[in-house]
């Protein structure tokens, strides 16, 4: 759906010489499943963060369809990640004291864009994902469903690119291949542009394509052969 | 926002209670002073505003006002009994009446007085009429008892000792409406009465001394033990059935106070200006409570420091806890906005949850405050009688007013840290 240029993006953070992120030319297709591979601290995070707009690169530009996130202003890029971007972390980021329902409207609704409609599709999407208790409050969930509401939040908005940190990392094997599978499926149904970040072999080949990273730096870029994304 | 920051709160319901409460109590504190000190000076000013000019024998002006506006017990020395004879032959003097103390009932003090006084500094009765006889009684709306009781005087008070006497009960035959001042709780008996209770006075045939400063204290505060002897050989007789005598002479006995009803203002300044030198004492009740309350300043000033202080230290605490707790949140409050809320909703989540809390705790410390200061307004007038009028005034809207805006300003200092709070560095921590 929505296609990514990423030119001479540097990050630096104040007490590095060295910018912990350094990618001189990407291109992402629409619609393409990318995964970010990479030992710790290779930068991983680092990128995908830029690339949704969490954080402003040091220099560069990073236009997505157009658009130049890295120009905006912070509250600018905010907006613009809320419309297009479905996020997805290792560590939930669920609200205990809210119900799964709750917890995958509470963006949506302090953005005050929570409309009936939305409502309804919240509902839908918890089914989606498999989980048949919108009313269950979070804290009482398993660590597999709580990545499940995470991800229906992430796809309330019907976002053009979903963006993966380590979705499966924190997860038993068994429900990491869930999500692994939930995720994929997902983003051939929608259409929509699927970038993770993991270590997880299970969910990295399955990925078309394969961008690996060090120290900041992007040092093989694979696509697989039967597909071209 | 509201169900997300009801769910918040619920979690941290303990903290949020202590948060309040802390509030709640210095609120309460600052309020409880200020409208105590406002009840006490209202309250004393409308005890002695019925009081123009109080004419004694020299000697302390406080002493005065307390023992003739407050009926407190306590020595006054007497003056000579043509003073009131004088006054009351000034063509400057709408009336002029005699206060006798002494005795009392049932912790009731006794006041021997005129008519004059009693339809002139009160609003009327609710039962019965003015007393015309010598054995009849007065009672002021506070004193428990009905038309037709009996009052039995006792020399002084139970407290120091006293003693009743036996000569005469006298007998209630009007009970006032309450005026708001220490004289409800008064029982008002015709001076002539008490005079001639204590042996002196015209009608006595055996103690004509009537300025001898023993026989005088009888009249006015209980003396010491070894006095009361001495007053048993001067208790006179009484006759219950004489009609009340109310004109004065010079031969009239010595008077701890007299209170004076002056036709002009002034007249009033006149006749103090006239009766302040020499053996006599003339005071205006209001304007020695203005000169008490001047001193009494610094302990008002202290009280206010204190609360002020307590308020300044839970407003720190509240800073504290509240920029330490938005640290420890650093996380939630980046995930918010990692997720799509917008930083004004982030801001608007921390503000109002602080703010919240905090004008909860104000509008309860205003309630507990009032709450505590009608109490003790309450205990202060079964004590004493002065109704003290705790009542909020427009200074302490102003003050509630201020509160509030502090505390939004206060709860904009951690909510700019979370607004300003990069959801990506957030998110690492
Ligand atoms: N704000 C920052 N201050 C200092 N160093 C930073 C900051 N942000 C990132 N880094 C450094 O940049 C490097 C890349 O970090 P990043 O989180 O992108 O790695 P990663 O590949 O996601 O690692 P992991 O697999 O452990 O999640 C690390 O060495 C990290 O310490
Ligand atoms: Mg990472």
């Amino acid at each position: 759906m929505t296609s990514l240029i990423v030119e001479g993006v540097r990050l630096s953070v104040p007490d590095m010489a060295v910018p912990v992120l350094n990618v001189d030319h990407l291109m992402i297709g629409s619609g393409a499943h990318v995964a970010i591979t990479g030992g710790s601290g290779s930068g991983k995070s680092s990128l995908l963060n830029v690339l949704s707009g969490l954080e402003r690169p040091t220099a560069g530009r990073v236009v997505w369809e157009a658009v130049d996130i890295a120009a905006l202003s912070e509250s600018g890029r905010d907006r613009w990640r809320a419309e297009h971007v479905g996020l997805v972390m290792q560590d939930f980021h669920l609200f205990p004291g809210l119900s799964a329902l709750e917890n995958v409207l509470l963006p949506a609704k302090l953005a005050r864009v929570a409309s009936e409609a939305l409502k309804q599709r919240a509902g839908e999407l918890l089914v989606k994902v498999g989980l048949s208790r919108p009313d269950q409050h979070v804290e009482t969930m398993s660590r597999g469903e709580m990545q499940r509401v995470a991800i229906a939040r992430a796809l309330l908005r019907e976002p053009g690119i979903i963006v993966a940190d380590e979705p499966t990392a924190s997860l038993d094997a068994e429900s990491g291949e869930a999500v692994a599978n939930l995720l994929l499926s997902i983003a051939v149904e929608t259409g929509c542009t699927l970038l993770v970040a993991s270590h997880d072999p299970r969910l990295v080949e399955r990925m078309k394509r394969r961008i690996a990273m060090r120290a900041g730096e992007i040092v093989s870029d694979t696509v697989d052969a039967e597909s071209s994304a | 926002m509201i169900s997300f920051i009801l769910a918040d709160l619920r979690r941290l319901w303990l903290g949020a209670a202590v948060m309040i409460l802390l509030v709640a109590l210095a609120t309460a504190l600052g309020v409880t002073v200020t409208l105590q000190e406002r009840a006490l000076r209202l309250g004393s000013a409308r005890a002695a505003d019925r009081f123009d000019l109080v004419v004694s024998a020299a000697g302390s002006e406080t002493q005065l006002v307390l023992s003739s506006v407050f009926l407190q017990p306590s020595p006054l020395p007497l003056m000579p009994g043509d003073v009131l004879a004088k006054l009351n032959a000034d063509p400057r003097v709408a009336w002029a009446a005699p206060v006798g103390f002494g005795d009392s009932f049932l912790g009731h003090p006794i006041v021997g007085t005129t008519t004059k006084l009693i339809t002139g500094t009160t609003t009327g009765f609710s039962a019965g009429a003015v007393f015309a006889h010598e054995g009849e009684a007065v009672v002021g709306a506070g004193v428990d008892l009905p038309v037709g009781a009996e009052v039995k005087p006792m020399h002084g008070t139970a407290e120091t000792g006293g003693e009743t006497h036996k000569e005469i009960a006298y007998r209630v035959v009007g009970k006032l409406k309450p005026t708001g001042t220490p004289w409800d709780r008064a029982i008002l008996v015709p001076v002539q009465a008490v005079w001639h209770l204590h042996g002196l006075g015209a009608h006595d045939d055996h103690d004509d001394d009537h300025d001898h400063a023993d026989t005088a204290g009888a009249a006015n505060a209980p003396a010491e033990p070894e006095h009361h002897d001495e007053h048993d050989h001067h208790h006179g007789h009484v006759d219950a059935d004489a009609p009340v005598n109310e004109a004065f002479t010079q031969e009239a006995p010595g008077l701890p106070a007299i209170l004076v009803k002056p036709k002009t203002i002034a007249d009033a300044y006149r006749l103090r200006q006239e009766y302040r030198s020499g053996s006599t004492l003339a005071v205006f009740p209001g304007e020695v409570l203005t000169k008490l309350y001047a001193t009494l300043g610094d302990a008002k000033f202290v009280l206010a420091a204190v609360s002020a202080g307590s308020q300044v230290l839970v407003a720190a605490a509240l800073l504290l806890v509240s920029l330490i707790h938005v640290g420890q949140r650093r996380r939630q409050i980046g995930a918010l906005r990692a997720f799509g809320a917008p930083r004004t909703a982030v801001f608007s989540i921390v503000w109002s949850e602080l703010f919240g809390l905090v004008a909860l705790g104000i509008g309860l410390g205003f309630a507990l405050g009032y709450t505590g200061a009608r109490f003790i307004g309450t205990a202060f007038t079964t004590q004493t009688g002065v109704i003290l009028p705790v009542e909020f005034a427009m200074e302490d809207w102003r003050m509630a007013s201020a509160l509030l805006l502090l505390a939004a300003l206060f709860a904009a200092i951690p909510a700019l840290l979370a607004y300003r709070q990069s959801p990506a560095q957030a998110l690492r921590a």
